[in-house]
């Protein structure tokens, strides 16, 4: 899901070389469930691998607060605004807690912000798209969150320390979000009729994209495989969707809603729900660039950090003065 | 720690990692780590990140390149031996019935 | 029933809270920083969480159907209550951390006096609202005084943010509180401010008396800004009369 245009095995590096010792040593630890610690011995395309998704997780996060941030100064009632404000909250949290995890791997926090800003590092693609009403931040919950919940799950076992850390902080607190925007959605269905036609708008417009977060069809997906080996990735994109769909079907069902996918059925021989295909010309263009807020998102997060580099600048200010004062008051006493 | 997270990024807040006690009778535990301007704004700061959910009664807060830790290359040798000092565990003694209680 | 605290300074201060927690969420996901997102994020939690127990309380007493959330987006702009400078815009981090330093201190002895008040219900919101309050004053002063002794940019935004802000604080000393002895509190007030300028290294301005025309002026465009805020937070509760969310 964090690992749209990632290069897991890069030509330069080890795609093409036999495995060295160290790197077939470094997979048996890790087939062993081992965990990996920041100053272990490790490949150099698995820590390169590790920084891409652990800060391409965390600008997920800190890009997610946008199109639901956009919406707490019009949230219907006091509840809800104070709920909607704890939810963003945490996602910058979350974004803080695998920034966090990334700088253990020997890179800075600027380092990973550059990347972002400067469009080299990606970010999960659902969040350019637009919230249109207020149904739409009950449907980022109860969707997009469910769908990220799917797949941060086995996450906290993923190999390195640090990520698998953060992400069991990262579980712990995802419930909640998932709740508040069920909560919302059925707050919309069982109201009035223009606040059921808001909920069913929103779901019609958020179901595709969401599938679409779990990534291309394994198929498709070139890079799983080392990913797998490395104990970064645990389940294939099509079994978490999969798994997503069926308990996501029921759900709607409760609601009232319609998914809007005319091949969704069960399929009993299967035990699991048939669905629809994915329109993936839509998923390529919005991961690479054009979707409806990419360029809305970028201008976001580069005004926000250009906008307070005079905030952080006064207090790196202030601090080395305040440590220059204390030295000379040290010195004066000795 | 790595020597790259340890230093400054370039807006010039260092890193600190935090400790938080859960609660009175606990050790401080490692929870993570943050980016501030010196350490009285880290521990600020430390509350509003890291006990959000009444995680803590008590934060410490320390500078990265404060932290010393072992080598990991070197595991093997400093606490494998430890393994075979089974004299150290209680269940290693046979105290006799009679004696109840030891 | 005659333990209650008057309904006028129950509403003064919920609304100043809710508007400035209202201000303060505005720059949740646009922060100077994450950590501080996430500080500041905190702070506006507790001023709407201060709002509502405080509108919850005005809601039962008032009776015929009024609820926290008709009193926060039903009520017209200009029955709104609050001190003007809770509505002043944020325009840049030393404008909020200003403004939000001038309000705590001005809140304090309020929240402080009614801990032991007879109104048991209001006693109860100013248990948790008493620390909040201080934890704001801090944390807003820290960030004052990082301006004033900071950087030539930060100490010019600030001086900015004081000339903005310093017309709008006779209206709120002034502003008659129950259970508060305003004069006791303007001195505090004055005082602490002082010792705040003084770490900041910026001087402090004489305050104007309450009748100037320079206040009157403040005061407007802070209304102005007030029913510009409320025309967007109120929207969406207004567009579906009598729907619960």
């Amino acid at each position: 899901m964090y690992t749209q245009a990632i290069d897991v095995a890069p030509a330069t590096e080890n795609a093409v070389r036999s495995k060295s010792a160290t790197d077939a040593e470094f997979e048996a630890r890790v087939a062993r469930d081992d965990r990996i610690e920041p100053q272990d011995e490790m490949p150099e395309a698995y820590r390169k691998t590790l920084i891409r998704q652990i800060s391409q997780h965390a600008h997920s996060e800190v890009v997610g607060m946008l199109p639901e941030g956009g919406w707490i100064t019009r949230a219907p009632s006091l509840k809800r605004k104070e709920i909607l404000l704890a939810k963003v909250q945490d996602e910058g949290g979350h974004g803080l807690y695998l920034y966090s995890a990334a700088e253990t791997l020997g890179v800075n926090r600027d380092e990973l912000i550059d990347a972002l800003h400067s469009g080299k590092a990606k970010y999960s693609s659902i969040f350019n798209y637009r919230t249109e009403t207020w149904a739409d931040i009950g449907t980022i919950g109860w969707l997009v969150d469910g769908a990220a919940i799917m797949n941060q799950v086995p996450l906290c076992r993923c190999s390195y320390g640090p990520y698998a850390r953060a992400m069991i902080r990262v579980c712990k607190e995802e419930s909640f979000h998932q709740r508040q925007g069920f909560d919302i959605v059925r707050a919309l269905c069982e109201g009035t009729p223009a606040q059921r036609a808001m909920a069913q708008e929103s779901v019609n417009r958020w179901w595709w994209p969401t599938l679409m977060m779990f990534g291309p069809h394994d198929s498709d997906s070139q890079h799983s495989g080392q990913a797998m080996n490395w104990g970064i990735k645990r389940i294939s994109n099509d079994d978490l969707r999969q798994k997503f769909v069926d308990v996501t079907v029921p759900q709607a069902q409760y609601l009232g809603l319609t998914l809007p996918d005319s091949d969704l059925k069960w399929n009993a021989e299967r035990g699991h729900y048939d669905f629809g295909k994915i329109n993936w010309d839509e998923f390529w263009r919005v991961v690479n660039g054009d979707g409806p807020c990419n360029a809305e998102r970028m201008h976001d997060r580069v005004k926000a950090f250009e906008d307070g580099r005079w905030v952080r600048e006064a207090a790196t200010a202030h601090a080395a003065k305040q440590a220059d004062r204390v030295q000379a008051m040290q010195r004066k006493a000795a | 720690m790595s020597n790259a997270a340890d230093s400054k990024d370039s807006r010039g807040w260092p890193l600190y990692q935090v400790f938080i006690r859960s609660k009175a009778g606990l050790d401080h535990k490692h929870v993570g780590s943050l980016h501030a301007s010196d350490a009285q704004h880290a521990v600020t700061l430390a509350r509003d990140v890291y006990t959000r959910r009444q995680e803590g009664v008590s934060i410490w807060v320390v500078p990265s390149n404060a932290i010393t830790a072992s080598d990991p290359t070197q595991k093997s040798e400093n606490f494998d031996p430890m393994a075979n000092k089974i004299y150290r565990h209680p269940t290693f003694y046979d105290i006799p019935e009679e004696i109840g209680h030891m | 029933m005659s333990t209650f605290l008057p309904e006028q300074s129950l509403l003064t201060l919920a609304d100043t809270c809710l508007l400035s927690g209202h201000r303060l969420s505005e720059w949740c996901g646009h922060g100077p920083a994450l950590e501080e997102d996430i500080a500041l994020t905190n702070t506006a939690l507790d001023a709407i969480g201060q709002a509502r127990g405080l509108l919850q309380i005005v809601a039962a007493r008032r009776g015929g159907g009024a609820t926290e959330d008709s009193l926060a987006y039903l009520r017209d702009a200009a029955d709104f209550c609050n001190v003007a400078l809770a509505s002043a815009t944020n325009v840049d981090y030393a404008h909020t951390v200003l403004r939000s330093m001038l309000l705590a201190a001005w809140q304090i002895p309020i929240w402080d006096a009614w801990l032991t008040s007879a109104d048991r219900d209001v006693a109860a919101v100013a248990a948790n609202a008493a620390k909040e309050a201080r934890v704001q004053w801090r944390q807003a002063r820290d960030w004052v005084v990082r301006f004033g002794d900071g950087t030539d940019e930060s100490r010019r935004r600030l001086l900015a943010a004081i000339d903005a802000q310093w017309p709008l604080c006779p209206e709120m000393l002034a502003t008659p509180m129950a259970g508060a002895d305003a004069a006791v509190n303007q001195q505090q007030w004055t005082d602490a401010m002082a010792a705040a300028f003084a770490d900041a290294t910026v001087p402090m301005p004489a305050l104007l008396p309450a009748a100037s025309e320079t206040v009157a002026a403040a005061v407007g465009s802070a209304r102005l800004a007030r029913a510009e805020l409320l025309a967007e937070m109120q929207s969406l509760a207004r567009q579906h009369a009598g729907a619960t969310w």
